[in-house]
């Protein structure tokens, strides 16, 4: 009798194990993520309490990006926290046509020589702690992101050299910014959250208490759970729908779609895969709101290492079906197909480009045989210089980056060309592009992060300390500079399609697709968009429902 | 009386060690079962079909066929949780018994050693090791070894001391016998047993630790054919194509209570208090 005890609770514990490990458990960092879960959750409850009372609360549930500080000068994702949260604002903003328009400010004039860019500030504006916006404060603010920007990784002088020089001239609310090289684009550069203004002379926690000009301000930081927000009674545009917004950060995209049925959290945004957004939409209890993409995921690929070889990149690119890809059940439709850099809806001619390297999975091992790098020893890999050819892929799961990684593989295995996966979070893959410790390197870039691509194919000049991939070109490093120095919207769109050709045919990543950005929100919320620029998730456009 | 066959006598054991060869046998003869299907090649066009006729377990996320992948998987969790048992058996008793043996200073130094290990929770150690040395399957076995082999060691150490002051261990000192000697003749042969019994009842748990190591990211890495991280991969699809983790979870599933079935007839057969009851 004692026996069938034993055996039948070896059984029930045998059954539920497996159940245990896989509700205890998120993504790549398990025991983090689990414990921010139940952190999450000890969260929510008050969240839950406070909306049956007269105050608003909004919850939202988001990736964590660099532990969600929002330092706008420590590290990029920083800059961006600190304006998706709501808590910052910058001089102009972009809207959905990725236009230009003035937000802080009010109006510019530049010179003819595109040196002197002369900044008039809206009237009326205070930062969140009751501080009026001066042209002083502005100038400060300009001036600190750049003094402490050599400390981290924002590099604001990627949008605003460290020679020019700004001068405040408060009884006419004007800034004046000299710079020493003509910008083109430079309120594109200033809408960038890098160069959002902050009151960094009353600031005292940088890392997660930044004082700006948003509709939210920070209450309570948890560190690795979230932030707990609360309205800025001093904004200068316009009511602010709620009372208080809780910011919690969610491992994977599932975590979020669950907490959105679960009623954890009211609004999520990108979930990023397409079983859960799928049934969210067909669901009426959930709106699903999807912008076009100016994301791209692509995959650098190292040109230090065993990918300096032409011809083994070119045979990359032609055995990968990228169409076959982004149509399949795994990524259903969340990517659109393309073969430059570029996402194929802006406006650089993405319809003149042609593309050598389409799919073509013969013309890739007869490409690869003729050039003499074959399988000798009948293991299965072709070899380069006596060796196998074994790529290091260095991915991360966000934005379905590790689907488009995983079936890459496959077909590589089909070509004879070895990967060993190197998973892990984004901090890790970060580090390894910059480090260029990989042989490829799969992420998603905004591309138009200033209005415009230059920022965004600086990855592949030489000499702009982002061209992580070892690539060089003196035909487009030239073209580049040519761009830097060119004003003329029409003469620019055609040089960044020259200078997309040159990549596309130099071979130089993997694009996996243009990505399709995305909010999804419970019947609490009666309002939400996600905007094409990725800066602006916690608006005053969000309300709650009636 | 014509004595009973050993099978007969015990049904139990019989039903779970054939249940166990054919685990053994599926794993083996996989390449056979699944004929000219490879566990790494799919087509994206196919990905994450319903089971079907052709796909008699459907298909995952890259459209490789998952029955395919659970039969090679079988190799994987299998050859993996026998070298891990088999690592930690074989370092624990060899430690349990010199510390043991010995005694003083060299017992103080690993048994202290061994409960700094049996202090922490046993996954979240392994996480940690695991973590560090970077996900791989030989990374994830030696992280579950290192907090597993402080269990063998203080059983072992444990069976040492009953007899280590028995007069015929002082005799065989007195009569100047070598230690070797002493410790594979006397020391070994009274550990083994029981040490076997309990490496036999870890299987299951082993397995499970491997698998769940695998599905946090910290063992198998794609596009390896293994339970536990293929229950990762079909963690977002649980409520719209449940069958890419279902048959994972059941080969999981299935495997464990077999092997710890097993190891429990075992330990009734073996086990001198069971018998005497």
């Amino acid at each position: 009798m004692k026996n069938i005890m034993k055996k039948t609770s070896a059984l029930i514990l045998g059954a539920v194990m497996p159940a245990a490990i896989l509700s205890g458990c998120g993504s790549g960092s398990g025991a983090q993520t689990a414990q921010t879960q139940a952190e999450n959750a000890e969260m929510a409850a008050p969240a839950a309490q406070t909306e049956s009372a007269a105050e608003k609360t909004l919850t939202f549930g988001c990736q964590m990006y660099s532990d969600g500080l929002i330092n706008p000068a420590s590290q990029t994702n920083c800059a961006w926290n600190c304006m998706r949260f709501g808590v910052s604002e910058a001089l102009f903003k972009f809207n959905d046509n990725m236009e230009i328009e003035p937000w802080l400010a009010e109006s510019y004039e530049v010179s003819a020589d595109r040196l002197t860019w002369t900044i008039k500030l809206r009237d009326g504006i205070t930062f969140s702690n009751g501080t009026p916006l001066t042209a002083t404060k502005v100038k400060e603010s300009l001036d600190w992101v750049r003094e402490k920007g050599p400390d981290g990784s924002s590099n604001p002088q990627k949008y605003l050299e460290f020679d020019a020089e700004v001068t405040a001239d408060d009884a006419a609310n004007t800034i004046t910014i000299k710079t020493v090289t003509p910008y083109v684009n430079l309120t594109g550069n200033l809408a960038y959250p890098v160069m959002a203004i902050i009151d960094v002379a009353e600031t005292s926690d940088f890392d997660s208490g930044v004082i700006g000009t948003g509709p939210y301000k920070v209450k309570e930081f948890h560190d690795q759970v979230g932030f707990d927000m609360i309205r800025n009674d001093n904004y200068w545009n316009g009511d602010v729908p709620y009372d208080n917004v809780k910011i919690l950060f969610m491992g994977d995209a599932s975590a979020k779609a669950n907490a959105l049925r679960a009623g954890q959290v009211d609004l999520v945004e990108n979930i990023t895969n397409v079983a859960d957004i799928k049934s969210l939409q067909e669901d009426s209890s959930y709106t699903v709101d999807i912008a076009s993409g100016v994301r791209c995921g692509f995959t650098w690929m190292n040109q230090s290492g065993v990918l300096a070889n032409d011809t083994l990149r070119q045979a990359i690119l032609m055995a990968i079906d990228y169409d076959t890809i982004c149509s399949s059940n795994t990524i259903g439709g969340l990517y659109t197909a393309g073969f430059s850099v570029l996402p194929s809806t802006l406006a650089y001619g993405y319809d003149k480009l042609t593309n050598p390297y389409a799919y073509d999975p013969d013309g890739a091992k007869k490409l690869l045989d003729d050039a003499g790098i074959v399988d000798t020893d009948g293991n299965g890999i072709r070899e380069l210089d006596g060796k196998d050819i074994d790529l290091t892929y260095v991915s991360y799961e966000n934005r379905m980056l590790n689907d488009f990684s995983d079936a890459h593989t496959m077909y590589l295995a089909d070509l004879g060309i070895g990967v060993t996966a190197r998973y892990g979070s984004s901090d890790d893959q970060w580090n390894a592009l910059v480090a260029g410790d990989y042989d490829l390197n799969n992420n998603n870039w905004t591309t138009v992060g200033t209005g415009d691509p230059t920022e965004y194919m600086a990855n592949w000049y030489s000499k702009s300390g982002a061209d992580y991939c070892a690539y060089q070109n003196d035909e487009y490093d030239k073209l580049y500079e040519q761009l830097l120095n060119e004003a003329d919207t029409a003469k620019r769109a055609d040089i960044i399609r020259q200078l997309q050709q040159i990549l596309v045919n130099d071979a130089v990543a993997i694009v996996d697709g243009y990505y399709n950005s995305s909010m999804a929100y419970s019947k609490n919320v009666g309002y939400a968009h996600i905007h094409t620029a990725d800066y602006y998730w916690i608006t005053t456009e969000i309300r709650p429902a009636d | 009386m014509k004595k009973k066959s050993f099978f007969v006598q015990y049904p139990v054991f019989t039903i779970f060690a054939v249940l166990a060869l054919m685990i053994i046998l599926a794993a083996v003869f996989a390449p056979v079962i699944c004929g000219d299907r490879d566990p790494l090649k799919g087509s994206l066009a196919d990905s994450i079909q319903p089971p079907s006729r052709e796909h008699i377990f459907g298909t995952d996320k890259m459209g490789r066929d998952i029955f395919t992948r659970v039969m090679y998987g079988a190799r994987i969790s299998l050859s993996a949780t026998f070298i891990l048992v088999g690592i930690v058996f074989v370092t624990g008793t060899v430690i349990g018994i010199i510390s043991g043996y010995f005694g003083g200073i060299v017992d103080a130094v690993m048994m202290r050693t061994a409960d700094m290990m049996m202090s922490f929770p046993g996954l979240v150690l392994a996480i940690a090791v695991a973590g560090i040395l970077g996900a791989s399957i030989p990374n994830a076995i030696i992280a579950i070894s290192v907090v597993t082999w402080p269990k063998y060691a203080r059983l072992a150490r444990s069976l040492v001391l009953k007899i280590r002051h028995a007069d015929f261990v002082e005799a065989a000192i007195v009569t100047g016998s070598k230690t070797p000697y002493i410790l594979l003749r006397y020391m070994l042969p009274n550990v083994v047993p029981t040490a076997a019994i309990t490496a036999a009842t870890d299987i299951g748990g082993m397995m499970m630790e491997l698998a769940a190591l695998s599905f946090l990211g910290f063992g198998a890495v794609p596009p390896a054919p293994e339970w536990g991280h293929m229950l990762n991969e079909g963690r977002n699809f649980m409520q719209s194509a449940p069958w890419l983790m279902i048959f994972p979870g059941l080969a999981i599933f299935v495997t464990v209570v077999v092997f710890n079935m097993l190891g429990d007839s075992l330990r009734d057969i073996l086990d001198p208090k069971e018998k005497a009851r």
